[in-house]
């Protein structure tokens, strides 16, 4: 028997293929194409204390295999999820995580005070490059990661994973920061700041000018990143990042990743989140591996 | 729903660079309202990367097949118009569609490629006068004139029609319609709301704004919407659109 079943700090996930915060939105859009409950965890749309607009669009530009978003963390606050949202997702056998993202570290605080025990596990967001304050701001010095990942851990009542931002010179210290103030686990790669312009108009295309580029793109970044971070800490690692076939998906364990995410492909192809899991079991069963510590992190060595 | 694999019936340039598609479903032929989008993969590989949002043209329940008109824009559209045969992978019918008010006299107002969209609005009024506006090249114009009473044609050149632009028709007659429906390049629909607004004509638009996911998930598509105390908010063009009552549209963004 496979068993696909793994422990990212204390959250249980029945398969290792979770969705990515701000591709899924609440869940609803995509129940219409198939059963929530065969995912691993939902995540759902980045969450502020009160609600957001967002930034002006466009809020998109492709670019060769990835994309840019300038979304700004639009969202209908914490309050509005719990009444409006959460009903829906608990309808399904599947753990619901909330991305939290602030302007302060108290607002950080407050959110996770008010998701109490509602949620399964909250991924704290401090690596969202749309957002003037806070944000990203949170995320590239290690004290700061330190600092805040502390102070929200004490209202947490809930496994805390810490979701890193790639836009740093080291990924490694940051997640040892994370690591040492009490974060259950990490997620990564948030997405990388870029840039698109129309040289026709000669602007940029996103209203925004910078925004963040996700997809098939930054795929070997993150993989990248994903092992340096799994030989540093001892923690439960959430890989994503590019992330479009089960290939990818066991890319990413093999660097070292617990549970994968999947992001922007959720637009291309709906079903991609199932496909991956089938794909998984596949594998598995190919090579022979019960269990997914059969092979996590088991590259040969270099 | 489903995203569904469809065979391809046909794909041929109908005017410069613009491309009529067809192909087969049932499901989506049975389900398809006038004004809703599908979306898109040009082809399987990952450049380009997204779907790309083309509204429906043409619903023949009956043989089960949707039809629609693109223009070449870029790689998407380009990689889109080299297919001859096989199959696509198409997600829909996305998208909430124009509301069929029926008992009015109405009009559909339409430029470009905008012209697409309304044929089915069209078809599906039973007193109908259509404007189509062109740069130099017409197309479809005979499919409007199976379904209208009065059909108005202008181009910016004056090779078919009328020379100039198709608001300058719609202004002329506009005080006979209850209802006005149009799709089109920004500037023509800003035109075509102020002339309803100053005449006191109800009017619904299709607006286009960039997407990503085409259901509603990812907020990238965002479209501000006026509301009652003059206060304003984002909705989706995807899901809460494309089409909107002209009177919450604002035209900023
Ligand atoms: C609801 C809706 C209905 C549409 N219906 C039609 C139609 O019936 N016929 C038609 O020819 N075109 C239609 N369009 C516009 C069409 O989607 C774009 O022309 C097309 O996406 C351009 O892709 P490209 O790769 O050729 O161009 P590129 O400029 O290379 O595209 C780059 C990116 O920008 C996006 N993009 C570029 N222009 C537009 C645009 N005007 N609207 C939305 N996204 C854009 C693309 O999807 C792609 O992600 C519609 C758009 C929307 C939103
Ligand atoms: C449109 C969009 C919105 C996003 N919103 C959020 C968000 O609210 N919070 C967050 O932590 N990450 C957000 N992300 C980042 C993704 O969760 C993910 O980390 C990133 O896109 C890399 O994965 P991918 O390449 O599979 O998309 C967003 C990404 C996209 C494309
Ligand atoms: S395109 Fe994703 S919400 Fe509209």
């Amino acid at each position: 028997m496979l068993n696909l079943e793994v422990n990212i700090g204390g959250l249980r996930l029945k398969n290792p293929v979770m969705t990515a915060s701000g591709t899924y939105g609440f869940g609803k859009e995509y129940s219409e194409y198939y059963d929530l409950s065969q995912l691993g965890a939902v995540v759902v749309k980045g969450l502020t204390l009160k609600p957001r607009e967002g930034n002006k669009a466009p809020r998109i530009a492709e670019t060769p295999a990835g994309m840019l978003n300038s979304v700004g963390l639009q969202n209908p606050g914490v309050e509005a999820f719990l009444e409006h949202e959460l009903p829906f997702l608990r309808k399904y056998n599947t753990p619901v995580i909330a991305n939290i993202a602030g302007n302060t570290v108290e607002e950080y605080c407050q959110m996770a005070e008010k998701l109490g025990s509602q949620v399964d596990a909250i991924e704290l967001n401090i690596s969202c490059p749309n957002v003037k304050e806070g944000g990203v701001a949170f995320g590239t010095k290690c004290d700061s990661v330190y600092n805040i990942t502390k102070n929200v851990k004490q209202f947490c009542k809930v496994p805390l994973i810490v979701k890193l931002s790639p836009n740093v010179t080291d990924i490694v210290e940051i997640a040892l920061s994370a690591e040492e103030a009490g974060a259950d686990s990490l997620s990564l790669i948030n997405t990388l700041l870029g840039m698109a312009i129309d040289i026709n108009s000669r602007k940029p295309i996103l209203a925004n000018v910078v925004g963040g580029l996700s997809g098939p793109a930054v795929k070997p970044v993150a993989v990248r990143m994903v092992y340096q971070v799994a030989k540093a800490v001892n923690i439960p690692i959430i890989g994503m990042g590019g992330i479009s076939s089960w290939q990818d998906a066991v890319e990413f364990i093999l660097a070292g990743a617990d549970a994968v995410a999947v992001g922007t492909y959720n637009f291309v192809n709906p079903a991609a989140p199932i496909e991956i899991i089938e794909g998984i079991k596949k594998y598995m069963d190919k090579n022979c591996y019960k269990n997914l510590s059969d092979f996590k992190g088991k590259i040969q060595a270099c | 729903m489903k995203n569904e694999i469809c065979e391809l019936i046909y794909n041929r340039e109908i005017a410069k660079s613009t491309f009529e598609m067809a192909f087969r479903s049932e499901n989506m032929a049975a389900a398809a309202l006038p004004g809703q989008f599908v979306h898109l993969k040009v082809n399987e590989g990952l450049y380009p990367l997204l779907r790309r949002p083309i509204s429906i043209h043409r619903i023949d329940k009956s043989s089960g097949v949707v039809a629609i008109i693109y223009h070449i824009m870029g790689q998407g559209t380009e990689e889109l118009s080299k297919k001859q045969s096989g199959y696509i992978d198409v997600m829909g019918p996305l998208g909430n569609g124009f509301p069929i008010i029926e008992g009015k006299k109405c009009a559909v107002v339409g430029g470009g490629i905008g012209t697409a969209p309304l044929l089915e609005v069209a078809k599906n009024l039973s007193d109908c006068d259509a404007y189509l506006g062109f740069r130099n090249c017409t197309y479809k114009v005979e499919e409007f004139e199976k379904s209208c009473n009065k059909v108005y044609v202008t181009t910016e050149d004056g090779s078919v029609g009328y020379k100039g632009y198709i608001t300058e028709q719609l202004e002329k007659y506009i005080s006979e319609y209850d209802i006005v429906y149009t799709c089109g390049p920004k500037v023509m629909m800003k035109k075509v709301v102020d002339i309803c607004a100053s005449n006191n004509v109800e009017c619904y638009i299709s607006i286009e704004e960039r997407m990503g996911c085409g259901i509603g998930a990812c907020l990238v598509c965002a479209c501000k919407i006026k509301e009652e105390n003059g206060d304003w908010h984002y909705k989706k063009a995807c899901k809460d659109g494309p089409v909107f009552n002209a009177k919450e549209v604002l035209f900023d963004a």
